[in-house]
């Protein structure tokens, strides 16, 4: 549904975006992760054709946003990355009004801002003007008034950053049921667990170029070959110790909690490495009480890059 | 119904609703509206009632003093340019200054943006903007309107006049307030766009049109002052009043006539044809922006139809100046006093007509003067706006080379303005060659030809502008370009006032040479070599500083083209290698 190809953004001498490529598919969630200043917004605003990219391809659903930006615009529903309203509209008049820039008519535009605030439990805040609105809530008018026109593709920049605990969940709820309806949403965040339970894939950026890209699992599975694996014994076995010390694979530091039970280290190998592992430690006689991988999130993926990178 | 403000006006302009709804609500038009009512009815009510107050008249056989019979027709008439000048005030200043905020605020924070993404055609969101914006100025002004009515029944105007002249200062409003939208569309730093775009009002509308008392007719069509005194004078002379005052007379006089060419306009016509023009070229660049934000305010091809358009306004509105003496404005006022009648240019042994012709000669001197720093100043806009920067550039090679081109296309954006210089360079000989042979065949401003220089020198010192502004753009980004204008234009002019002001004479000879460097007096300098400028011994230096001038242009225009050159090559060979490294 979007496809980005070789792109390139330049402010000047500075490069903002530097030979960026994917593709998000239909219905498909596109997490863009990256440290402030990485790219993530200009990337954003040149799919949403506001902004013309020196160099590179993008197409969404096929039309391409750099030569035909009126015919792609009808599909996107973007919204940025600090919430600009209308500060004296009221918020039913906010989305009302785009609304009607949209092309609905007088008739369908009430059932469509309904729709919208209701989708954003923006309802109880519909008389009130745009000014007096948190920041938060302020973020949820402008994902009503992306809403509103029912677009197949959303561009949503940040859009957890100024919402309270309760409204990220339900935000994620939101985008989680939008995906479901068949909308293809790339959205960026820095906030890295939020994009866990979310995306499908993601792309991680950094300094304008794409580190790493693909679907979620296998992304995080590749970046982090490096199992970490957390061990609990029934009751302190020192011997565990030198094992893991003097097994070739292993990385132990030696280090153990105050009680001697709880044993973290890491591990390069494939899964059948670390069962012969464990099968080894019970061999040994250790009082395995549990032994699991600790599953890498999209933050210490993040981290992983981060620290290879410096590397 | 949940929008219960939409019920009113569901098919108007969403931007235009969007207007309305944010600043006449109830609240505000309460506010608002008094506050207008209060103004303008106690500025039309103390002008009506000190008009209509009966007039103190000498009576020569009483020889007293008599207060005469109260006339409200004559209170309507004095009370109705203070109304004008209430509407303007409301529309013109408060309307322009919301329409530049407001363009410039929501592009700052990004409300653009989503207006951009909007499937709406951009001629309805600038008509949503123009209208929708200053929503609450329009109000306010149709809270005057019933002033002018009364004004217009008690003081027996011309209902005909009035609706002309209210369409002017209609078509005045929509073309500051788009001016503004525009400014705030085009200017690259959004909190700059404020301020830039009240400054292009001011200087587009107040300081430009100052120059249409200077021979140049057709900037002072871009006020309401022209269709004002030109239709208005009349009908607002004072019931027992014989004719207008002297004032009022000279203002009428000033424009009730245009020359341009070998004929003259009515100011109503040249108004129209002015500013509809400017409306159209404004409308088309917002039109531009708002389909695309990367575009150029106007293309390449609309730069050189722009300059086209402005040196056929210049030489219409000079034509009588230089071939008959016939201005408009104080300058015509000015000639008008000791018109050569050709009995006297005939008298050429007498003495007194060499006075004359060294008077009139000065008349051309600042005129030609003028003539080019205005040329310059548009080509310096022209060429900002159509010159690619860096950036631009190398985009364009890049486009070009995905689409298999050669080179970026001849009139493209992306391309170096050196096509534009070229053609810029020989739009401005026609004019001057054409106002000068005119001037110098009427015989009223040279004693003899002027000599092949005063055609040729001028035109080499405007190209020579023309090619380093153009390089000097394509090689650094707005701050730099600006900058290097300012220190090489600016600066040499404010030294001279400096030397002049603590040396006075003694240094004239250093004020010549430096201030040639800005152009503005290197073509003074250019334009005053025929003619003898009682300098006295200081003559020789203000010759010699014309050649200074056009050589150190000259130069500056070689370096900087030649730096501009290589440095290109360079980019090119950059991005050759980018592309080979790119090839599997």
């Amino acid at each position: 549904m979007i496809e980005v190809r070789d792109l390139k953004v330049y402010y000047g001498d500075n490069v903002a975006v530097d030979g960026l490529s994917f593709e998000v598919e239909k219905g498909e969630v596109y997490g863009l992760i990256g440290p402030n200043g990485a790219g993530k917004t200009t990337t954003i605003k040149a799919i949403a054709t506001l902004l013309e990219p020196t160099y590179g391809e993008i197409l969404v659903d096929g039309i391409s946003a750099l030569h035909e930006p009126e015919n792609v615009r009808g599909m996107l529903g973007y919204m940025p990355d600090f919430p600009p309203v209308y500060d004296d509209l009221r918020v039913d008049e906010f989305v009302e009004l785009f609304a009607s820039a949209y092309g609905a008519t007088s008739e369908k535009r009430n059932t469509e801002v309904d729709r919208c605030l209701a989708a954003t439990n923006l309802e109880d805040k519909r008389k009130v003007l745009c000014k007096t609105l948190s920041r938060g809530m302020k973020q949820r008018a402008l994902l009503a008034k992306t809403l509103v026109h029912d677009p197949p593709v959303l561009l949503l920049d940040e859009p957890a950053a100024n919402l309270d605990p309760k409204a990220r969940i339900d935000l994620r709820n939101l985008l989680k049921h939008l995906a479901k309806d068949g909308k293809t949403i790339l959205v960026s965040s820095h906030v890295l667990t939020e994009l866990q339970d979310l995306c499908d894939s993601i792309g991680i950026m950094r300094e304008g170029k794409m580190v790493i890209n693909g679907n979620l699992q296998e992304v995080v599975e590749r970046a982090t070959l490096t199992k970490t694996i957390l061990m609990e014994l029934l009751h302190p076995f020192p011997q565990t110790h030198g094992f893991l010390i003097a097994h070739p694979s292993a990385h132990f530091s030696g280090e153990v909690d105050e009680s001697a039970t709880l044993i973290e280290f890491t591990f390069d190998g494939d899964n059948e490495e670390v069962a012969n592992l464990l099968r080894a430690l019970v061999e040994l006689g250790a009082p395995v009480k549990s032994f699991h991988e600790r599953k890498a999130d999209v933050e210490s993926l993040f981290l992983a890059v981060e620290s290879g990178e410096q590397s | 119904m949940t929008i219960n403000s939409s019920e009113g006006f569901p098919s108007l302009n969403p931007l235009i609703r969007k207007g309305i709804r944010e600043r006449l609500r109830m609240k505000q038009i309460i506010a608002w509206g008094l506050l207008t009512l209060i103004l303008t009815s106690f500025t039309y009510l103390t002008a009506y009632l000190q008009g209509s107050d009966g007039q103190w008249i000498y009576d020569e056989k009483s020889e007293s003093w008599k207060k005469g019979e109260p006339s409200p027709v004559n209170g309507a008439r004095k009370a109705f340019p203070w109304l004008l000048g209430v509407q303007g005030f409301i529309l013109m200043f408060l309307g322009a200054g919301r329409m530049a905020g407001g363009t410039a605020e929501e592009r700052e924070t990004g409300l653009l943006d989503y207006q951009r993404m909007t499937p709406m055609r951009p001629h309805s969101k600038i008509i949503g903007y123009l209208f929708g914006l200053p929503a609450r100025e329009y109000f306010m002004f149709a809270l005057t309107l019933p002033f002018l009515i009364h004004a217009i029944v008690v003081g027996e105007l011309s209902s005909g006049k009035v609706f002309h002249l209210y369409g002017v200062f209609l078509s005045c409003v929509l073309l500051y307030h788009l001016t503004a939208h525009v400014t705030g569309l085009i200017v690259s730093k959004p909190r700059a766009a404020s301020w830039v775009s009240r400054m292009v009002v001011l200087g587009l509308y107040v300081f430009l049109p100052g120059l249409g008392q200077a021979g140049f007719s057709f900037l002072s069509f871009l006020t309401l002052l022209p269709t004002y005194f030109g239709l208005m004078s009349e009908e607002l002379i004072l019931v027992g009043q014989q004719n207008l005052n002297m004032w009022h007379q000279e203002m009428a006089t000033f424009w009730t006539e245009v020359p341009f060419f070998e004929t003259t306009l009515s100011p109503a016509f040249f108004t129209v044809l002015m500013q509809g023009l400017l409306l159209a070229g404004l409308f088309a660049t917002a039109h531009r922006k708002w389909r695309n934000e990367a575009l150029t305010a106007f293309s390449k091809p609309a730069g050189i139809g722009l300059f086209l358009l402005l040196q056929f306004l210049l030489i219409g509105s000079l034509w009588q100046l230089y071939g008959n003496g016939n201005a408009s404005g104080l300058l015509g006022s000015a000639i008008s006093g000791d018109k050569f009648d050709e009995n006297l240019i005939q008298k050429t042994e007498s003495g007194i007509v060499r006075a004359t012709v060294h008077r009139t000669g000065m008349v051309v001197v600042s005129v030609q003067t003028i003539l080019f720093t205005l040329s310059l100043g548009a080509s310096v806009l022209i060429l900002n706006v159509t010159c690619p920067t860096r950036h631009q550039y190398l985009k364009g090679k890049r486009r070009s080379a995905k689409l298999g081109l050669q080179d970026i296309p001849l009139w493209a954006d992306e391309k170096p303005g050196w096509l534009m210089v070229l053609c810029l360079a020989v739009i401005m000989p026609f004019t001057h060659f054409a106002l000068l042979t005119r001037a110098v065949d009427s015989g009223l401003y040279f004693e003899e030809f002027p000599g092949m220089g005063a055609y040729i020198l001028p035109c080499v010192l405007f190209a020579a502008c023309l090619t380093y502004i153009r390089a000097a753009r394509e090689k650094w980004f707005a701050v730099g370009f600006w900058g290097f204008l300012g220190l090489l234009w600016i600066t040499p002019l404010l030294a001279c006032m400096v030397l002049a002001v603590g040396w006075e004479e003694e240094v004239f000879d250093v004020v010549f040479h430096l201030g040639s460097l800005s152009p503005p007096f290197a073509f003074f300098e250019i334009a005053g070599r025929p003619h003898d400028m009682s300098l006295d011994i200081h003559e020789d230096a203000f010759r010699q500083g014309a050649l200074v001038g056009t050589f150190i242009a000259c130069a500056i225009a070689t370096w900087l083209s030649l730096g501009q050159f290589l440095r290109r090559r360079n980019w090119d060979k950059g991005e050759k290698n980018i592309a080979v490294s790119r090839e599997p």
